[in-house]
């Protein structure tokens, strides 16, 4: 008697369980399929896309809209295709990670083992200032980088992604000091490090998970920053999601929806890399960002 | 000369007063155990020396030199962390000697000091281990060795043995206490452990809510408390302490101690002068289970004041060397020490004897020792 | 002396980071609600119009348009998120063998640019060559389906598109605090007779309330700053049909040279995000300081 009940429930269970399988099975070709349409399309000759169909593999395997995308394709007024875009945004997003991290981890020690009055209050500013929409800030940040002589640079687009930057930097570094043992300072203190020493031999050596998400969270965000990019960026400091943009949404000429896709891909490929080299501490740094903020 | 003397020291965060004028010294080569429950203020206490944190008023002697407003390096201090704070990121031998490097030592003498103090705590196999490697035991001796080649006027032991096992624990405690012979050191010492306190302080300073309690010897702390909170927290099991009534008859004192519907418990009290006060008022009697066994394995040094009465025994808990008894006197519970082979019975009555020499009593209204 | 140093430095520290925000921030957001109150058109005027601005904003229907399109786009995309997102983390939850390979995939998107998402999804959804023609091509010949170029629909398809990028990201905040759970708590229920489904609808969703608030927060933060999704997907078109207030700020100051209602917009989209993140920040210091 029992025996039968309990193959009812094994079978019952083996058929929520292909029903569970089956609808995560759906959803991972709901989260492809974008990816696919994309890769897919830019591999075939232009006419393969209008005259057939988007799902359909190439009949014509081609490289050529990706060598269109990277080195030809029109963009602007010139056809330089995307190439110095994507440096431009590595000439602006390197140096300005490197800079939030760095004040960010400063800032997180402070904050945490150096208490000081209205420190909290420094925090609190820092805090709200990663949640603003930045479209508060477009009007007088192009004056500033006016008045400052960097408007339309590469430098000045680095100024603005290091400031807006610090706020969440200290917010990973702050969180991840404060469960940071304050007992090592105290015995870095009585040993005699300064506190610059206490900061380079003792926190920053112990920091090298929060490093990594800080980094790679920074660079995410301002890789695929557009509103910053269109709003400030010069001729020759115009990074790889705006003239993507333009490229796509280019009203004149020949709509080459492979060379799209294949520039697509390419403004993805960077934050791609890191999200599969690294998408632990990826997902971790957008909890952090998250559900600590 | 005083190795260590704190003179009216207050701590407040805030409006939160965490330190409320303590008094204390430590003689030169002296081991003062700060002792008291959690938040009592013993570890701010032992920061406040170590200049970990800043103080809010009195002031802190190191040596007979004023430490106030002076950097934790340069107060010829060492400390073991309750942690044990070692730097996760450098091995045995960095942590070791992180402080001689940054004060810019010669390589040959740092390499020297490491290689003395490890053979000292015998940790020379784990130099060039990592902390993450070491077992609970070994981060003490790591943390301790760190602490020695400083070779401070004082060691300030922030509950040093709080993390480990029972067993560790008592081991440490040993060697810690040998240590201290051998070097001679001053050491401040803090613990919640009330036996840790009793083994190794020759100066046992008891806290409460940021107060003193009590400072002195541990035979002084535990034999002679001032107060009802020190006779308390001193001692395992805790004191007895029952309410009772006195009378005087013909210079006679004697106490009564009745609750309930219970038959009343009487026993004559001698040499407390100051009971006269009380005669006819309500005084807390204290007896250490100690003082209360079974009537063979009473003290017979004090014959004379050993007093047997009747009592309902409610629970027999044997312990290996003791056997303890829960015993109802005049209707109040209270705890004795038998012999582990005393013949009791849970529920039956049997005969304790009473050590009157080793009663203390105390005001129930301000709880201060009566004499 | 080198004490007194040693006390300044936290301070020293810590304070270009503080003088940088507070200008490019705090200074920036005074100075914008400055502007909002004067009649700034191309330049910055100093002709002070007090709430003029604020006024004709309520007034202008593309304004209307893009409040409304912010309304639709952010309840759907903040319940459909959280709904895709808690299902998703149920079903990993079930000791999925390969979670290890799903949850990646699931949760790529949010590495992409919003840009590359427009992209794909401008020429996916595009019924002269995308999602229709296929279906046409596969044979399904009335299949019709051209949101996108359609006023009345147009701004659904950026919920899709936006769903498709932010979800995975959901599911990874529930599946977090699902693992969270303690496990004597499932226990207990399991010993008490409480089947799966109950458990979850009973006990373990009720308390994973502060993963529902930090993922209202994200999203709802994320979909009033939603100005990039829109500008590749729709360009804000057809007509102003997928107008959202970061388009209609961005649009008014810099292509309308309407700067003084450009930054009466933006003020209004800061006090939208600030009364959802203040009192969310305030409450989780607060916790962090009792901890």
């Amino acid at each position: 008697m029992s025996g039968v009940s309990q193959d009812n429930a094994v079978t019952g269970n083996r058929l929520t369980r292909a029903l569970i399988y089956t609808v995560l099975i759906f959803f991972v070709i709901y989260y492809l399929l974008p990816l696919y349409v994309m890769v897919v399309n830019s591999l075939k000759p232009l006419d393969e896309i209008r005259g057939g169909n988007l799902m359909a593999l190439p009949q014509n395997w081609s490289l050529q809209p990706w060598r269109d995308a990277w080195s030809a394709a029109q963009i602007g007024v010139e056809p330089t295709g995307l190439k110095p875009y994507f440096a431009n945004s590595f000439k602006i997003v390197v140096p300005a990670v490197i800079l939030s991290t760095i004040v960010g981890a400063l800032n997180g020690y402070v904050l945490t083992k150096c208490r000081f009055r209205g420190a909290n209050v420094v925090f609190a500013l820092l805090l709200l200032s990663c949640f603003i929409p930045f479209q508060i800030v477009l009007i007088p940040a192009a004056r500033i980088l006016g008045l400052l002589g960097i408007a339309g640079t590469i430098k000045g687009l680095i100024l603005i992604h290091f400031v807006y930057g610090i706020g969440f930097s200290t917010l990973f570094f702050r969180n991840y000091y404060a469960a940071f043992p304050t007992e090592l300072i105290g015995a870095a203190q009585i040993d005699g490090a300064t506190f610059f020493q206490i900061f380079t031999r003792i926190l920053l050596p112990n920091s090298g998970p929060i490093i990594v998400v800080t980094v790679i969270w920074q660079f995410t965000n301002q890789w695929n920053d557009f509103l910053f990019g269109a709003s400030f960026s010069g001729f020759d400091s115009t990074p790889m999601t705006v003239a993507l943009n333009n490229l796509v949404n280019s009203s004149t000429g020949v709509k080459e929806y492979n060379v799209h896709f294949a520039g697509a891909i390419l403004a993805a490929l960077p934050t791609l890399f890191v999200y599969v080299v690294s998408g632990r501490y990826f997902v971790r740094g957008l909890m952090a960002g998250a559900v600590k903020g | 000369m005083a190795a260590l003397t704190i003179e009216n020291l207050k701590k407040s965060y805030g409006s939160v007063k965490v330190l409320k004028g303590i008094d204390l010294d430590i003689e030169d080569g002296g081991f003062l155990v700060l002792v008291g429950p959690s938040g009592c203020g013993k570890s701010t206490l032992l920061n406040t020396i170590a200049g970990l944190e800043e103080i809010s008023g009195g002031d802190i002697k190191i040596g007979g030199v004023s430490v106030d407003g002076l950097h934790p390096s340069k107060r010829d201090i060492a400390m073991v962390f309750q942690s044990y704070a070692l730097y996760p990121n450098m091995t045995v031998a960095k942590n070791i000697s992180f402080g001689m490097e940054i004060r810019g030592l010669p390589k040959s003498e740092i390499m020297a000091t490491i290689n003395e103090v490890a053979a000292l705590l015998q940790i020379e196999d784990l130099l060039g281990r990592k902390p993450s490697q070491l077992s609970g035991g070994q981060r003490q001796r790591v943390a301790m060795g760190r602490a020695l080649v400083r070779d401070p006027q004082v060691f300030l032991f922030d509950e040093p043995l709080s993390n480990l096992d029972a067993k560790l624990r008592v081991d440490m405690r040993t060697e810690i206490k040998r240590l201290h012979q051998r070097l001679k050191t001053t050491i401040v010492y803090v613990t919640h452990d009330q036996i840790e306190a009793l083994t190794l302080a020759t100066k046992i300073a008891v806290l409460k809510d940021g107060c003193l309690q009590q400072a002195g010897t541990p035979d002084e702390i535990y034999n002679n408390p001032a107060n009802m909170f020190v006779a308390s927290f001193m001692g395992s099991p805790s004191m007895n302490l029952m309410r009772a009534k006195v009378s005087e008859e013909a210079g006679q004192f004697t106490i009564e101690i009745t609750s309930g519907a219970a038959t009343a418990l009487t026993l004559p009290v001698n040499g407390i002068a100051d009971l006269q006060a009380y005669v006819g008022k309500s005084v807390m009697f204290g007896i250490r289970p100690e003082a209360l066994t079974d009537p063979d394995g009473s003290d017979k040094k004090h014959g004379a004041e050993i007093v047997t009465r009747a009592a309902v025994i409610e629970v027999v808990e044997p312990a290996g060397s003791d056997t303890f008894a829960v015993a109802r006197l005049g209707g109040i519970e209270a705890v004795a020490r038998l012999r582990a082979d005393a013949e009791v019975e849970a529920g039956q009555t049997s005969s304790l004897a009473f050590n009157m020499t080793k009663a203390v009593f105390f005001d129930p209204e301000t709880e201060l020792r009566i004499r | 002396m080198k004490d007194r140093l040693q006390n300044w430095l936290p301070r020293l520290v810590v304070a270009p980071s503080f003088l940088l925000v507070l200008l490019f921030v705090y200074g920036f957001i005074l100075y914008t609600a400055y502007l909002s109150m004067t009649n700034s058109r191309m330049l910055p005027s100093s002709e002070w119009v007090g709430f003029a601005n604020y006024t004709k904003l309520f007034k202008l229907r593309s304004w209307d348009t893009a409040l409304k399109n912010l309304a639709i786009f952010g309840i759907l995309y903040i319940v459909i998120c959280s709904a895709l997102g808690l299902f998703l983390a149920i079903l990993l939850d079930q000791k999925i063998r390969a979670e290890g390979v799903i949850r990646p995939i699931y949760l790529y998107p949010m590495a992409l640019s919003f840009i590359v998402t427009g992209t794909a999804w401008k020429w996916f959804l595009d019924p002269g060559i995308g999602i229709e023609n296929t279906m046409h091509a596969w044979g399904w010949e009335s299949f019709h389906f051209d949101w996108i170029k359609n006023r009345s629909f147009a701004i659904y398809t950026v919920v899709m598109a936006a769903v498709w990028q932010s979800s995975g990201f959901v599911m990874a905040m529930f599946l977090a605090g699902l693992r969270g759970v303690d496990n004597e708590i499932i226990k207990a229920a399991q010993i008490d007779g409480a089947s799966g489904f109950r458990i979850y609808r009973r006990i373990i969703i009720p308390l994973m309330r502060p993963v529902f608030l930090s993922a209202f927060v994200v999203l709802a933060h994320l979909a009033i700053k939603a100005y990039d999704l829109v500008i590749a997907l729709t360009g804000g078109g057809p007509g102003r049909a997928t107008e959202l207030p970061a388009t209609f700020m961005y649009s008014y100051t810099f292509t309308r040279n309407q700067m003084g209602i450009g930054a009466s917009s933006a003020i209004i989209m800061l006090i939208m995000i600030f009364s959802i993140i203040i009192p969310y920040v305030y409450s989780e210091t607060k916790n962090g300081e009792n901890r």
